[in-house]
C-alpha cells in the first residue's frame, strides 16, 4: 500500500481533459456484444406518439426527454436500447438490455462526462488560469479518472431504466406481435 | 518490453449499490478483460442483492422484518460483513453503528423498509451473530450496510479481478476506490478548493474512501440532517469536514470514514490499529494526516 497527497493546480487538471474529463466505456456496437453475445441487431428505431409519452410519464413517473428511441431487436430474443439520462450536470448515454419476457438483462454505462465541481466548469473562471505558466504543463497528461468524497447517486439511470421498462410494456411489447 | 503493456485498458460502468461503479483492467486482451470486468459485476451485483435496505427482498430487508422474532440464516458474505461491523463499532466505541437506520428512516434519508413502527431504541450490541451463519436481533432493528457494503464490493471484485491476472484494476464504488498493481492511480478528492489547486491522492496497491459531510446533507423539519451519524449518540455529524481514509481493503476504509468523520483526529489510534490512515480537512485550518505513517504529503 502506498499513498501520498499532492496539490495540482486545478488548471492543470482542466487543461487535460477539456471542462469536464469525458470517459468513453463502450460504443453501442461493444455494448451490444457484451449484452447479447453472439447475437445479431435489427435497428428498430421508434418514434414516440403524444400520447405514448403522456402514458409513460404517467405510468413511470419519470419525463420523457425524447420522442426518439434507438431500439434493435436481438436476433436471440429480447431488446436492446440505448437511450440517456439527464445527470446532475451532463447527459449519461447508457445501454439497456431486455430480455425476451421484458426483464432487465444487463444495463452499461456508455459515457460519463465527469465535472470537477460547478466553479471549474465556469468559462469567466477558467479563463483566469489561460496561458499560466509553463509548470502548469508539468501536469498533464494527468489523467484523473476517479474523484473521492463526492458520491454519484444513480437515481437518474434507475429511473431513466424504469421509463424504458415502462415504454416496453406500452409500446414494444404490442409492436413484437 | 512486458507484453502485457500492449494492451489497452478496458474500462465499464454500471449502476449498482445507488451507485455508478466502474471498473478497469490493465494487461488484459480485450475478450479476457470483458469477462474479467462481467465476473467483478457479477460479484458487485450479489453484494447488491443481499445488501440492499431498499430492495425488499434483500437479506437485509429479511433481518429488519424477522430477525427480531426469530433466528434468520444468511448468506456468508452478508455474515462476514456483519461481522465486520462489529468489530468497526467495538473499535470505534459505538461511533460506527449499522442499526442507525432507524434515524435515517426518520430523517427522509431512506425509505422505511417494513410497515412496522420504528425501532424505538437499540444499537448493534443487540445483534447476535450465531453459529452455522444464523443472526438474531435481541429487540427490532432495522440496520443499514450503506457505511460498509459498498468497501466490501469493491474488495470482492477486485480479488475477482485478480484471478484474472491483470497488471492493473481500479474498482470505483461512488468513491470507494481500491487499486490492485504498483503504479499509483490519481484520484481527485472531492474537498473544497479553495484556491487554485486540487487535492490529488496517487495511489497503489490500496483502498481509498472520501466523505464529504456538507454535500449530503439536507433538511428534516427546522433541523439539518445528514447520512453520516455518530451511534454513540445517534445524533447526525453536521461538522463541515472532508475526509478520506486510506486501508489495504476498501471495506476498512469505508466503514472507518464515518468514525472519522465524526471524531477527526481523535481517531489516530484506531486508525493505527487497522493499518489505515486518514486526510482529514476542516475548514480554515491545514490539511491533517492521522494514523498509520505510510502515507506522505507534498
Amino acid at each position: 500500500m502506498r499513498s501520498k497527497l499532492v496539490f495540482l493546480p486545478l488548471a492543470g487538471i482542466v487543461l487535460a481533459g477539456g471542462p469536464a474529463y469525458a470517459t468513453v466505456y463502450l460504443s453501442v456496437e461493444q455494448a451490444q456484444a457484451r449484452l447479447f453475445p453472439g447475437a445479431t441487431f435489427q435497428a428498430t428505431p421508434v418514434t414516440l406518439t403524444e400520447e405514448q409519452v403522456k402514458a409513460i410519464e404517467h405510468a413511470s413517473g419519470v419525463h420523457v426527454l425524447s420522442k426518439q428511441l434507438k431500439a434493435w431487436r436481438v436476433s436471440t430474443g429480447g431488446w436492446f436500447i440505448a437511450d440517456e439520462v439527464v445527470g446532475k450536470h451532463e447527459y449519461i448515454p447508457f445501454a439497456l438490455g431486455l430480455d425476451a419476457h421484458g426483464a432487465v438483462k444487463g444495463i452499461e454505462i456508455l459515457e460519463y462526462r465527469e465535472a470537477y465541481g460547478d466553479q471549474i466548469r465556469n468559462p469567466e473562471w477558467q479563463k483566469q488560469f489561460l496561458g499560466t505558466d509553463g509548470s502548469v504543463k508539468l501536469q498533464l497528461g494527468k489523467n484523473i479518472r476517479n474523484i473521492s468524497g463526492a458520491t454519484l447517486s444513480s437515481k437518474h439511470i434507475t429511473d431513466g431504466v424504469e421509463r424504458l421498462l415502462v415504454t416496453y410494456e406500452l409500446v414494444f411489447k404490442s409492436s413484437a406481435h | 518490453m512486458n507484453l502485457c503493456s500492449s494492451h489497452r485498458p478496458t474500462e465499464r460502468a454500471q449502476p449498482w449499490l445507488g451507485t455508478i461503479v466502474s471498473i478497469r483492467v490493465e494487461g488484459l486482451a480485450e475478450g479476457e478483460a470483458h469477462r474479467a470486468i462481467d465476473a467483478a459485476f457479477s460479484e458487485i451485483a450479489t453484494v447488491h442483492r443481499l445488501m440492499s435496505f431498499h430492495d425488499s427482498a434483500s437479506e437485509i430487508s429479511r433481518l429488519n422484518c424477522n430477525a427480531a422474532r426469530r433466528q434468520v440464516e444468511v448468506h456468508p458474505w452478508t455474515y462476514f460483513v456483519l461481522e465486520q461491523a462489529q468489530q468497526f463499532s467495538r473499535a470505534s466505541e459505538s461511533c460506527f453503528d449499522i442499526s442507525v437506520g432507524a434515524e435515517l428512516v426518520k430523517w427522509g434519508m431512506l425509505p422505511a423498509p417494513v410497515e412496522e413502527s420504528v425501532p424505538q431504541s437499540g444499537s448493534w450490541r443487540d445483534i447476535e451473530l450465531l453459529p452455522g451463519s444464523r443472526v438474531a436481533f435481541q429487540r427490532p432493528l432495522w440496520i443499514d450496510l450503506g457505511g460498509i457494503a459498498k468497501g466490501f464490493a469493491v474488495d470482492r471484485a477486485t480479488e475477482c479481478l485478480a484471478e484474472y491476472g491483470p497488471s492493473r484494476s481500479v474498482v470505483n464504488a461512488g468513491g470507494d476506490i481500491r487499486v490492485m498493481g504498483s503504479d499509483a492511480e490519481p484520484i481527485r478528492l472531492g474537498a473544497p478548493s479553495g484556491d487554485c489547486s486540487a487535492p490529488v491522492l496517487e495511489l497503489a496497491d490500496g483502498s481509498v474512501a472520501g466523505s464529504h459531510s456538507v454535500l449530503a446533507r439536507r433538511r428534516h423539519r427546522d433541523d439539518l440532517r445528514g447520512p453520516h451519524i455518530d451511534g454513540s449518540h445517534r445524533s447526525p455529524v453536521l461538522e463541515d469536514r472532508f475526509v478520506c481514509v486510506i486501508a489495504e481493503q476498501c471495506i476498512a476504509a469505508d466503514a472507518l470514514t464515518k468514525f472519522v468523520m465524526a471524531k477527526g483526529a481523535r481517531t489516530a489510534e484506531v486508525l493505527r490499529k487497522f493499518s489505515a490512515s486518514a486526510y482529514v480537512k476542516d475548514p480554515g485550518k491545514d490539511w491533517q494526516h492521522i494514523g498509520a505513517e505510510e502515507a506522505e504529503m507534498q
